[in-house]
């Protein structure tokens, strides 16, 4: 009795706590992989001399300079006055055009995968791998065919041609996620709506679409995350006015003096807030979506 | 005058039969069971009739309109389903307040209705939380209070114990039966198990392969089984079905098994059709099994049967009987049983006024 007790306790703390031996583990998990976004952030307050020394240096005196230097930089006409760099604008082309290209696909991949999930067709299964074939090619592969095409859509360096971009880009993960979500959804509870009263309309946005919040956050995340880093296709097919910030970022790479390191450390110290701030938001989601099917309710 | 008739209702899934022809006809107040194993199709009748599921053929005509091809939403019928089938992220009183919303009753109204259906549920308690905080038993009273909050023409129920624990099912059984009582409701039950049929519905249709075998009170299913598969789906413990044949004289049948012979039981007419040496089961129920005491003459065919099992259930006893290479169950009560232990050799006998004999090539009873 007393060794079934014990072992029940046992399991009952492993269940709520772990001891501080995983504690400590985590912890040094995390922090190898925490690192690297570490020692970025400290490179953005230091200073050019102390960026480059070697060996590095973990203590330093921190400065704003480099914050400074991502919005203005110093006239090279000798007046010395200082001029804006546009990476403000560029930040906001950056959410500008990963949110209505995450939000563009989120709309129509739910919508689709409701109904492959729901009103599969015949051929379902063949469609979805349709889909998601579109993304097995490696993006330098289309890139050249889809750069022609939007010039000769005259789509070439406009908001509406990148977020068109983004959207088909995160079109075929948004279905695949989603339909794994609304596949987890029990029918009954839908057709009790309509039982109860509801419209086809009131199925999909009262019932489906409250129970799918975690899976919709996830979903988001992950294609915000793809879609903020993306590149290629941003260096291709953006102009000066629509230019999202990582191309501004490779720009700032091989100056004449170098790769300004601070700078760059800044910049991306900056590019990662929002990143950050949307997955804090959604954290609580975001686990759940995660996780969404592996524990029976 | 029944509520709902329910014609020749064939479905299938693919290759799957689900429905192959469905008859039904419930009265208006009436508490009907739909009795059948799994896959025997009472969820796909129940779905059918609510709506949600198109019949390939067939008719479903709802208070004397056709309603085959109607919206689900039109339809005056509430279903509560097997799952329960609640709103996870509406709470408890939402998840009442639903129907009633849907249908644009007023927010005072709902708040009555909801607030009433809740106190006659005894859920009062648990309106703010969510249903997934709920225990089994709650949930399924939500699900009830749902599909009863706008007081439906027809409820529904499919499975409606089957997810919940032994102890829970028992006081649920009766807690239907009041709330039928109350309500006066029409309701169809679907149900696998033969005691929910037998104790809560007032008659019972019995479905197997996606045919009504027999529809009936349960008395009637009992005592006057169609077939023999009728015969050993109603009643706990199974019936006991004997290999026998037909013997004894023109104008005065028995039914012959290896190990004793009936005569004068309630098929004895019909069975002077047959002829002789026809293969036959000889049916009788296991309380229609009986020791015979000291000095009694028995009522019916009589055996030695040697007791090779008992299963003790409280208040009855089943013994399991073996005789002439035979299985035989019999209860007896528990002060009667307690004087035959493994491998005794028992004296029986059989009343023979409720025997049943079935042909044995198509099942038919014959009586």
């Amino acid at each position: 009795m007393s060794v079934l007790m014990s072992l029940f306790s046992r399991k009952e703390r492993r269940l709520r706590e772990a001891g501080w031996g995983w504690t400590l583990f985590a912890g040094i998990i995390s922090l190898i992989y925490f690192f690297p976004v570490l020692w970025i952030i400290m490179t953005a307050f230091k200073t050019r001399a102390d960026a480059l020394a070697t060996p590095p240096v973990f203590f330093f005196t921190p400065t704003l300079d480099n914050f400074v230097a991502v919005f203005y930089r110093v006239a090279q006409t000798g007046s010395g006055e200082a001029i804006g760099t546009g990476m403000g604008g560029f930040f906001f082309n950056s959410i500008f055009v990963a949110s209505a290209g995450v939000f563009l696909a989120l709309i129509i991949g739910t919508l689709a995968s409701y109904g492959f999930s729901r009103y599969p067709l015949k051929g379902n299964d063949t469609y979805l791998f349709v889909v998601l074939t579109t993304r097995m090619l490696p993006p330098i592969i289309v890139i050249i065919p889809i750069f022609l095409m939007f010039r000769m859509a005259g789509l070439s360096g406009s908001y509406i041609g990148v977020i068109l971009l983004y959207a088909a880009f995160n079109l075929p993960f948004s279905i695949w996620m989603m339909k794994s979500f609304f596949d987890e959804l029990s029918p009954d509870v839908e057709d009790s709506a309509r039982m109860d009263g509801s419209s086809e309309f009131g199925v999909f946005f009262k019932m489906c679409i409250p129970q799918l919040k975690a899976g919709l956050a996830a979903t988001a995340v992950f294609a915000v995350i793809l879609t903020w880093n993306e590149f290629l296709f941003a260096l291709l097919l953006t102009s000066t006015d629509t230019r999202t910030v990582p191309v501004a970022m490779a720009r700032t790479i091989g100056g004449e003096i170098g790769v300004e390191w601070g700078l760059l450390a800044a910049i991306i110290t900056l590019f990662l807030i929002p990143v950050f701030g949307v997955t804090y938001l959604l954290q609580n989601h975001l686990l759940r979506g995660v996780t969404f099917g592996t524990i029976k309710k | 005058m029944s509520v709902l008739s329910v014609a020749g209702l064939k479905k299938s899934f693919g290759d799957i039969v689900a429905l192959d022809g469905v008859d039904l006809a419930v009265d208006k107040g009436e508490f009907f069971a739909l009795l059948g194993p799994s896959a025997s199709g009472k969820t796909t009748t129940l779905r059918t009739i609510c709506g949600i599921e198109r019949p390939d053929q067939g008719q479903v005509m709802y208070e004397g309109q056709d309603v085959t091809h109607a919206e689900v939403r039109g339809r005056d019928i509430a279903m509560v389903f097997q799952t329960f089938a609640l709103y996870p992220h509406l709470s408890i009183f939402d998840n009442l307040a639903y129907p009633l919303r849907q249908n644009g009753v007023s927010r005072d109204e709902v708040n009555r209705r909801v607030g009433e259906t809740a106190e006659m549920l005894r859920l009062t308690h648990t309106l703010d939380r969510k249903p997934g905080t709920a225990s089994g038993g709650e949930q399924q009273r939500i699900a009830i209070g749902r599909a009863l909050v706008r007081r439906p023409g027809l409820l529904l129920l499919d499975e409606p114990l089957t997810n919940l624990d032994a102890k829970l099912r028992n006081d649920t059984r009766a807690e239907f039966k009041r709330l039928h009582r109350e309500l006066g409701m029409t309701i169809v039950f679907a149900t696998p198990d033969e005691l929910e049929a037998l104790s809560m519905g007032q008659r019972i249709g019995l479905l197997t392969d996606g045919k009504i075998v027999q529809t009936g009170t349960p008395d009637e299913l009992y005592t006057k089984p169609k077939n023999a598969y009728v015969a050993s789906m109603v009643g706990s413990p199974r019936v006991n079905l004997i290999n026998a044949t037909r013997r004894g004289a023109d104008a005065a049948p028995s039914v012959e098994t290896p190990f004793m012979s009936a005569e004068k039981g309630p098929w004895a007419d019909a069975l002077k059709a047959f002829p002789m040496g026809s293969d036959l089961y000889f049916g009788f129920r296991p309380n229609d099994i009986q020791p015979i005491g000291d000095g009694q003459t028995p009522g019916g065919p009589s055996f030695t049967a040697r007791v090779h099992l008992t299963e003790p259930l409280g208040d009855i006893v089943i013994l399991d009987l073996e005789a002439g290479g035979a299985e035989l169950k019999m209860v007896l009560p528990e002060e009667q049983a307690v004087r035959y232990s493994v491998g005794d050799d028992v004296p029986v006998f059989v009343r023979v006024e409720n025997t049943h004999v079935f042909a044995r090539d198509t099942g038919t009873a014959i009586r």
